[in-house]
């Protein structure tokens, strides 16, 4: 395990592992960081929690339109999954791979209810993902 | 681990949009003592050669906007750049046949594994030593 975090943190990590919220890959993920790269862990949580607002942002304004370019939410929502494969984040990627079958059918409906289950999973993820972050932080001070 | 005898840096180019899935690609091509740029479409990789950039190894995305990672590819070896290792990506397990048409020697499905980066960058290693003999 990455000797740079704190076992605290370790812990959460592992608990959302457990669940089920992630899988092995945020293991390896863990395993990069090191004394070269010291925050790579914390960076690419933030970038994918900041992509993935975004992400959900703007499927959420290209459903909101009558004439749905299946497309283009495609190719947002392939991005999503190929970032949540990359941390880990099952459900995410999960929920991304049904959202793309909706996309090939052109089902605006199927896509607007996977949205919504999107938008759970992610917020979900993103919200552990920050607590582990500023206990993290909380414990780097608390050592200093 | 992949090394070079020779001592000289693998030169890596990265080309993807997805900034998560460049990041920690970047963080494991440092690993191997890359040195890494990275691109966030194929227009702005395939404006770095036409810069007279050099690279030992492209690795690529598939999908990204202005120019895909298949265009770059075809554009790349369409300029004399034979030489360069290209590999695909992506998270589209059976991208193989169109990036390998498109030109590319060797497909990875995203997440790439520290292990199969390793193998292909000991492959660039040696050829670099082979060339330099």
């Amino acid at each position: 395990m990455a000797a740079t975090m704190k076992l605290s943190t370790l812990g959460y990590a592992a608990s959302m592992l457990s669940t089920g919220l992630l899988d092995e890959q945020f293991q390896k993920l863990l395993l990069l960081q090191n004394k070269s790269d010291p925050n790579f862990v914390a960076e690419t949580i933030t970038l994918f929690c900041e992509d993935g607002e975004h992400t959900i942002g703007e499927l959420t304004k290209r459903l909101d339109k009558q004439c749905v370019n299946f497309d283009e939410v495609a190719a947002f929502v392939h991005k999503l999954e190929g970032g949540s494969a990359s941390v880990g984040a099952k459900r995410v990627k999960n929920t991304c791979i049904q959202f793309l079958e909706f996309c090939k059918e052109k089902s605006r409906d199927g896509c607007l209810k996977t949205l919504d289950t999107l938008r759970v999973v992610f917020y979900e993820v993103s919200g552990k993902f920050k607590d582990m972050l500023q206990l993290e932080q909380q414990q780097a001070e608390a050592t200093k | 681990m992949a090394s070079n005898a020779q001592g000289s840096p693998v030169k890596a180019l990265l080309v993807d949009d997805t900034a998560v899935d460049a990041l920690i690609l970047s963080t494991k091509l440092r690993k191997f003592h890359c040195e890494t740029t990275v691109a966030k479409t194929g227009k702005e990789a395939l404006d770095l050669f036409h810069e007279g950039k050099k690279f030992d190894i492209v690795l690529c995305d598939k999908d990204m906007p202005i120019m895909n990672g298949l265009e770059a590819v075809e554009k790349i070896r369409a300029m004399g750049e034979i030489d360069v290792k290209i590999v695909g990506l992506s998270a589209d397990y059976d991208a193989t046949e169109v990036f390998m048409s498109a030109g590319a020697d060797a497909f990875v499905p995203k997440p790439m594994k520290l292990d199969v980066l390793s193998a292909i960058i000991q492959e660039v290693i040696n050829k670099k030593n082979n060339t330099m003999v």
